[in-house]
This record gives C-alpha cells, structure tokens and sequence, in this order.
C-alpha cells in the first residue's frame, strides 16, 4: 500500500480503508512521519476544496473521520508529541451559545493541520476559557467561536479578559461564526477572524509557522 | 386595495400585488394536537425531553431551543440499529384537542391571513436531532441507506400529521421549518440532498396541496440557491429565509412564477445590540428596491414574526408600511384595516 493511497483514501474519506492502509504501509516500510504528513497534506487538499465550494460538510467531516483513524493506527509508530506537533490550541463556543457544529469543524480542520486540541464545548464561560490557558502554559491559540448576535458581547467579554491576561503576549486569538466580521474581530481586539475551518486550519498554521 | 392575504397571493403567482407584503402579516402561524402536547420550551429551560427522546435547552439569548447532544443524549447511539433506537410520538390525540386547536384556526379572519399549520422540525433537522449533527452529515455518506430507512420513517410519520391536520383543522397554507445549509452553502452536496430529500417532501407537500392548502411556506434561513431547482420541485411556493448570501434578485429572475422568495433581510443586519430604526430602515428599503414586489417578500430571516433584541421586527414593520404608504399613495389607516395586528411569535 503506498503512502500515495494513504493521501487518496484520506481526501475520500474513506474512513473504513484508512486504517489497513497505513497499517500495511507501514508493514511495507513507510516512514511513520511521512505517513502522518501526508494525512495533514489530504486535509490541506479537502480544506481548500471545501473553501472552494467543491465539497460540502459531510464530505470534510469523513475525511477528518479517516484522518483520525489512520492517525491512531500511527501514534504508537510516532514520537509523542508528534501529532500534535504545531502546539496546543484551546477552543469553544461562548457562554449562552449551544452551537457546535462550526466550532467542531474547525478543531477537526485545526487538529488535523497537526495541532493539539483542548475543545471545551460549547456555552463556555469566560473563566473556562482562561483557565484552560492557564492550565495550559504552551497554548498556541485561543480560538472562540459565536453563532448568535445575541452572544457576540459574550465572544468580546471572552476576548477582553484573554486580552487583560499577563500571558496575552504568548498567545493569539482567532475567532469566527456566522455574525461575526473583520470589523468585530478588530474591534474586540482579536488576531484573527476567518470565515470557514479550512482558513482557520490554515491561518492558525501561519501564526506559529 | 388588497387584503393582506390577497395581496400576498398576488405577490406569490405574479399578478398585481397593490404593495409589498409585510413579512408575516398574512400568515397566521398556528399549531396543531402535536405541538400542543409537547413540551414548550421557554427561555432558561435546560434538558427538556420531547416526544422523541431529544433532549432540548433553550439558552436565555437564543432564537429558540436547541438539542443537547452530550454523548449519554444522543437519541441513535448506532444508525446500523436506529430501529432500536428511534420510536415515534403517538398522533392519536382526544377530539378535545382538535376542537380546541380548531377553535384556534376559527379565530382567525381568513379573509385578511392565511391559517397556516406550522410545522418544525423538519425531516432532515429530526435526524441531526436525533443523530447529532456530525453524525448525520456523516451517515449520509457512510450509511445511506439506514439513512433512507430513517428518513422514510420520519416521511410516514409526518404523512400522518398532515393527514389529522387538514382533516381536522383545514389550514390554507403549511408553515415548514427544516434548515437545509449555513449562511455560506447547502449541508449536503446537491445531488445528495436531492437523493434523500427530493421524494420525500414531495409526497408531504403534495398531500397538503391535495387536501386544501394553497401555499407551502419552507423556513430555511440559509444558503439555498444551489438546490432551488430541488426546492421547486418538492412543490414549496414560498421560500422563507432566503439571505442575502443567495443573491435573491437575480434568483427572481431565474424562479419567479415557480417560486416566491421571504427574506432577503437576515437578522445580522438589524438583530443585534445596539440596533437603530435607521438600521431596520435601510436593511428593508434596500431589499425592497433590490427585488421588487413580485415573487418577493420583504422579511426578517428567522423562521417566525420576532426578533432577538425586542423592537427589531417591528422597525422593519414600520420600514416597509411607511415605504408602501410613500411608493404606492396608501394611507396607514388603510393599511391596518387590510390585516391582521402585528402579532410577534418569538
């Protein structure tokens, strides 16, 4: 089985298949890193295509799935740490917002680009957001989500106190959701807002390339 | 001048609307033994369980109730199994609450509204409530045809509301939530959503059409333009929620006579703190200019009359009443005599 199938059962989404073929490219001698780059390389390929309109959700969400698979098959082959190479990134949905399904996209693309990620869920406090950076000391990004203009206040009070924080300088902060702009995300002092998972995954590589 | 209703009807097939219609003054939302009988989520309310299994939290500064989809709530722990899993609610109610709900619909001047059943969730909204909505998404390519079964299920069971619906209280219109995609493009692939939900809905919106209704009224406030031609066919004849992500006037251009467009003023425009009448103003005179009145009606996007921040409906109410009373010569008075009250469900 070759590394290039690998990269293809992965951009299909081909969750079932993922697992045998990494594990037979590995009996045949693959570098387990190259095999772990090369599922972060399919995700990049299905990020874009879903920024580009020429997939959809459920496609992205099965090859996040077959990237998942085929990475447990791999850890006991990797360095610890390997997987989550780029860093830690804690993210969730702001206190009084019960959506997940925005927020679950862009840890899945965000995780799969070879990040670590703490999700906290959704109707996060501000607190559990803090504490999770502080908890968390070598957190790369702090990334919020809000899906509602009702809890865009919550997402800016979240963004304040990551803001008032004396280890503000170590991280950055992304956010994004349906009624959020550049011009909020400018306004409550953010690093970054991105409109979809894939510009997330990517963006969030950009801040600690 | 027009009823209310008369003139949205003119509005939906073409003809000669005297102004534009007024988001839902002509449609009276109205419910059913069903909706009655479930538990109604208020603000604050967590963990509610409904009719079934799904467990609901309406969070103080949301549009409405949500499901909980912790691991321990999700309703099919396995599609493989989701005949083990999945029961539905019983439609048998007493002729009490029929007569009670019908008494609701004989309230209401048909003359100036439409009665419309209102009707939510939606087939493909059930199954992400029941699944979660990963889970969902993700069986519609791993395990389509658990998906179909499930789906012709939830089809049954909705033919059989629609049956007690038109026998017992006559609805002229059908008010039907299911939200088919994000602001920015449809959840399922085109082809895919027409595979799984083109015949279904047919059959549900051809049953209401055959027993008495004139319009079905689809919520989805959401990108929709690439499966229009789908929606058309399903037999929907107003689109509720259309965004402005869609580009409506030029969806006009493309469906009008086939399909009338509800939208076009999403809720970001004007729901959110800090709001202004002049918001509210610019938001509807824009969508007004931009589509005209026919096929078109000026509306917030939200799938009921209301609005997040109090105050935010009625200054697109006020908006579009003072543009019709400039553009068409109309007095207020007249107006109001032609219709319901503003009635704000949410």
């Amino acid at each position: 089985m070759s590394i290039e199938t690998v990269n293809d059962l992965v951009i299909r989404g081909k969750a079932k298949l993922v697992p045998a073929a990494v594990q037979e490219a590995l009996d045949e001698g693959c570098d387990a890193t190259a095999l772990l780059d090369t599922m972060i390389a399919a995700m990049d390929v299905v990020g874009e295509n879903f920024k580009n309109g020429d997939i959809f959700v459920p496609e992205m969400l099965i090859s996040a799935k077959a990237m998942k698979k085929g990475v447990e098959v791999l850890k006991p082959h990797l360095s610890s740490g390997a997987t989550g190479a780029l860093g830690k990134v804690v993210i969730g949905t702001v206190a009084g917002d019960l959506h997940d399904i925005g927020k679950n996209l862009v840890a899945m693309m965000i995780e799969s680009a070879g990040f670590e990620i703490i999700d906290l869920g959704v109707d996060v406090p501000v607190e559990k957001f803090i504490s999770a950076a502080e908890e968390n000391p070598d957190v790369k990004i702090v990334a919020v989500s809000a899906l509602l203009t009702t809890t865009m206040p919550a997402m800016e009070a979240t963004v304040a106190a990551i803001n008032a924080a004396p280890w503000r300088g170590n991280v950055k902060v992304m956010v994004g959701g349906a009624p959020i702009t550049q011009e909020f995300a400018d306004k409550i002092g953010a690093d970054a807002y991105t409109t979809d998972a894939a510009s997330a995954a990517k963006r969030a590589k950009e801040f600690v390339a | 001048m027009l009823t209310a209703k008369e003139n949205m009807r003119e509005v939906i097939r073409g003809g000669n609307p005297d102004r534009f219609v007024n988001q839902y003054e002509a449609i009276a939302l109205l419910f059913h033994p069903y909706l009655m009988t479930q538990p109604l989520l208020q603000k604050g309310m967590e963990n509610v369980v409904n009719g079934w299994g799904v467990t609901q939290s309406f969070p103080t500064n949301a549009p409405g109730a949500f499901p909980v989809h912790t691991p321990d709530k999700i309703v099919v722990k396995d599609i493989e199994e989701w005949k083990k899993y999945v029961k539905a609610p019983s439609l048998k109610f007493p002729q009490e609450l029929w007569d009670a709900a019908k008494a609701m619909y004989d309230a209401v001047d048909g003359t100036k509204a439409y009665k419309a059943s209102f009707i939510a969730p939606g087939i493909f909204e059930q199954c992400h409530y029941l699944c979660s909505i990963e889970e969902a998404l993700m069986n519609y390519m791993e395990y389509p045809d658990e998906m179909h079964d499930l789906i012709k299920y939830l089809t049954d069971w909705e033919l059989e509301l629609a049956e007690g619906i038109c026998s017992h209280l006559h609805p002229d219109a059908i008010f039907h939530h299911d939200d088919w995609g994000s602001e920015q493009n449809s959840f399922l692939r085109p082809s895919i959503f027409e595979d799984f939900f083109l015949e279904p809905y047919q059959q549900i919106y051809r049953y209401y059409k055959d027993h008495g209704v004139e319009f079905i009224i689809h919520h989805s406030d959401s990108y929709c333009a690439n499966i229009l031609p789908t929606m058309v066919e399903m037999g929907i004849d107003v689109w509720q929620g259309c965004m402005k992500s869609n580009d409506v006037p030029e969806l006009i251009k493309k469906y009008g006579g086939k399909i009338a467009f509800m939208g076009e003023i999403d809720n970001k425009q004007v729901d959110f703190d800090g709001w202004t009448q002049d918001d509210c103003t610019k938001a509807a005179v824009e969508a007004m200019e931009r589509c005209g009145n026919k096929y078109f009606i000026p509306c917030i996007t939200q799938g009921g009359p209301g609005s997040l921040y109090a105050g935010t409906y009625k200054g697109i109410w006020d908006a579009i009443d003072r543009y019709n009373c400039e553009k068409f010569g109309l007095k207020q008075e007249d107006i109001e005599a032609a219709r319901l009250p503003m009635n704000i469900m949410f």
